[in-house]
């Protein structure tokens, strides 16, 4: 007999949000995910679209930590006052 | 990814970037954590040691994908 | 289902994807009985859901990769406690998995469990040589490669892996330490069994064959961990301390105690902030990984980790050799979890999901 050891992944199905039918004078957070130098990244792509785009004002929010999740309250934070949020991954 | 995909089912539309090396990692997890359709902003690896004029070349890699997560035709 | 010959079948799992690239024990449904069966049954029920595949781990799968890795029945308690801590928040196997850092979970049991089932705390306490040691780390990693999918290349990044991503398991030397174990250092009792796991690098060695007092040893400890290239150097977090017999021998000959020694490790390990910002030369550095109550002047100590409840002691090896081990951990980015055997905390209190509190 054959056995797989993997087992299985129950996902649920998840889906994006709506998106909004402009950019113009949309409120953007930036979560800093504190990994070297990815900041300095999402930090100049932050400013360079929000003349390019006319955003709305940009929040710089910053992870406890780098790799691990986010807290529940910072993420309601950025929720509650984002319209549009950027963040990254790895380095 | 975990922090993208909770924001997304929050209501946020959010842009996640990820270099090139991590992309597979994070299309496995959008699969793992079930928000297939999440399209994450690639740029080149790595970020650890680029100096500035090197990092504005990463964000201009991002900007037109960033608008496309975001959705709209942003104008 | 096919029925097929064993060799066969181990030239074929050989060819999966998550194999870890020694040969496996081909699974029969009386071996997969006899590990539910010390388990208690219940082959449907979800014991941790693995990251980054995000797997779920339930108490079939689990008696899959315990026999595949060649471990006995009686060695299952041992290893579903430990999948139990490293798939809780707070250790963040997630990251583990996924970094480019050479880290491997390191397990440490305490309790009567160890002579039970025949653990190793004694001479080759890192390996080779003990099944139980050997079979209960390889199981783990089984479990990370399959159910979690972690595999090299792929989803798991580490630049140069290490030996011990093969397996990395020991037992505390109880009866040899002058000390308390380490459980009962973090409140439970010696009767109890726990497992412990953290992140960590390979040992390593730390020799000293000149003090016969505890600076002297201590002072060779700290040498080791004094390095800028350890990732607790640069990416603070905890590490742990393994002391050899002879070494622990002439400590608490010296009338010192796990504190004393814990706190003098942490008082003078360290680094010159210049050493790690390599004196600017490549534009100043402030690194955040770092507590933000660290000094940042070029002359200021760096410690090694932030206190001294995050340098983690043991007692272990032969009683011969005055030899001890320094592995360092992967940073702030994960937190060690220790575990009754049951799975249960030992301080039901200490919830440390969001970093805040440590072990």
């Amino acid at each position: 007999m054959i056995y797989d050891p993997r087992g299985t992944i129950d996902a649920p199905v998840l889906h994006l949000a709506k998106r909004p039918a402009s950019l113009r004078g949309l409120r953007v957070g930036v979560l800093d995910n504190t990994k070297w130098n990815g900041w300095k990244v999402e930090d100049r792509i932050a400013t360079i679209l929000a003349q390019r785009l006319s955003l709305g004002t940009v929040t710089r929010y910053k992870k406890e930590s780098f790799s691990r999740d986010a807290r529940p309250e910072l993420l309601a934070e950025i929720a509650a006052q984002s319209d549009l949020v950027l963040t990254g991954i790895g380095d | 990814m975990h922090d993208a995909i909770r924001l997304e089912t929050a209501g946020i539309p959010t842009a996640v970037l990820v270099t090139t090396v991590f992309l597979h990692e994070a299309k496995v997890q959008r699969e793992a954590l079930g928000m297939i359709d999440i399209e994450p902003v690639v740029v080149t690896h790595p970020l650890s040691t680029l100096s500035n004029e090197q990092l504005d070349e990463r964000a201009a890699e991002a900007l037109d994908q960033i608008v496309r997560a975001w959705g709209a035709t942003g104008k | 289902m096919i029925a097929t010959k064993p060799e066969d079948l181990v030239e074929y799992y050989f060819e999966q994807a998550w194999s870890d690239g020694l040969p496996v024990v081909p699974p029969t449904p009386e071996k997969i009985d006899a590990v539910l069966d010390v388990l208690g049954g219940d082959p449907e029920r979800l014991e941790a859901v693995v990251p980054p595949r995000r797997g779920g781990l339930t108490r079939n799968i689990l008696a899959v990769n315990i026999v595949m890795a060649g471990c006995k029945p009686e060695y299952a308690p041992v290893v579903r406690a430990a999948m139990l801590a490293l798939c809780s928040p707070a250790f963040n196997l997630n990251g583990i998995q996924a970094t480019t850092h050479m880290v491997s979970p390191l397990l440490v049991v305490n309790g009567p469990i160890r002579n039970a089932i025949g653990m190793n705390a004694g001479h080759n306490v890192f390996g080779s040589g003990n099944r139980a040691n050997a079979t209960i780390g390889r199981a783990i990693r089984m479990i990370l490669l399959s159910v979690g999918g972690g595999t090299p290349g792929d989803l798991d990044k580490s630049t140069l892996g290490s030996p011990a991503k093969y397996t990395y398991c020991i037992a505390e030397n109880e009866e040899i330490s002058p000390w308390a174990p380490y459980h009962v250092e973090h409140g439970m009792s010696p009767e109890d069994s726990s497992v412990f796991v953290i992140g960590g690098e390979p040992p390593h060695s730390i020799t000293n064959h000149i003090a016969d007092d505890a600076e002297g040893v201590l002072d060779s400890i700290v040498s080791a961990m004094s390095t800028i290239a350890n990732n607790n150097a640069v990416s603070s977090g905890s590490c742990a301390v393994v002391i050899g017999p002879e070494h622990a021998a002439t400590i608490s000959k010296s009338g010192w105690t796990r504190h004393d020694v814990r706190n003098y490790l942490w008082m003078n390990a360290g680094n010159k902030f210049s050493a790690l910002t390599f004196n600017d030369r490549y534009g100043k550095i402030y690194n955040r990984n770092l507590p933000r109550w660290y000094k940042r002047e070029p002359d200021s100590r760096i410690p090694i980790v932030p206190s001294a409840d995050d340098i983690h002691l043991f007692v272990a090896g032969g009683e011969a050799g005055r030899f001890s081990a320094f592995i360092p951990g992967w940073g702030h980015m994960t937190s060690p979890v220790l575990l009754r055997i049951d799975g249960t905390l030992a301080n039901a209190a200490a919830m440390c999901e969001d970093g805040t509190c440590r072990l």
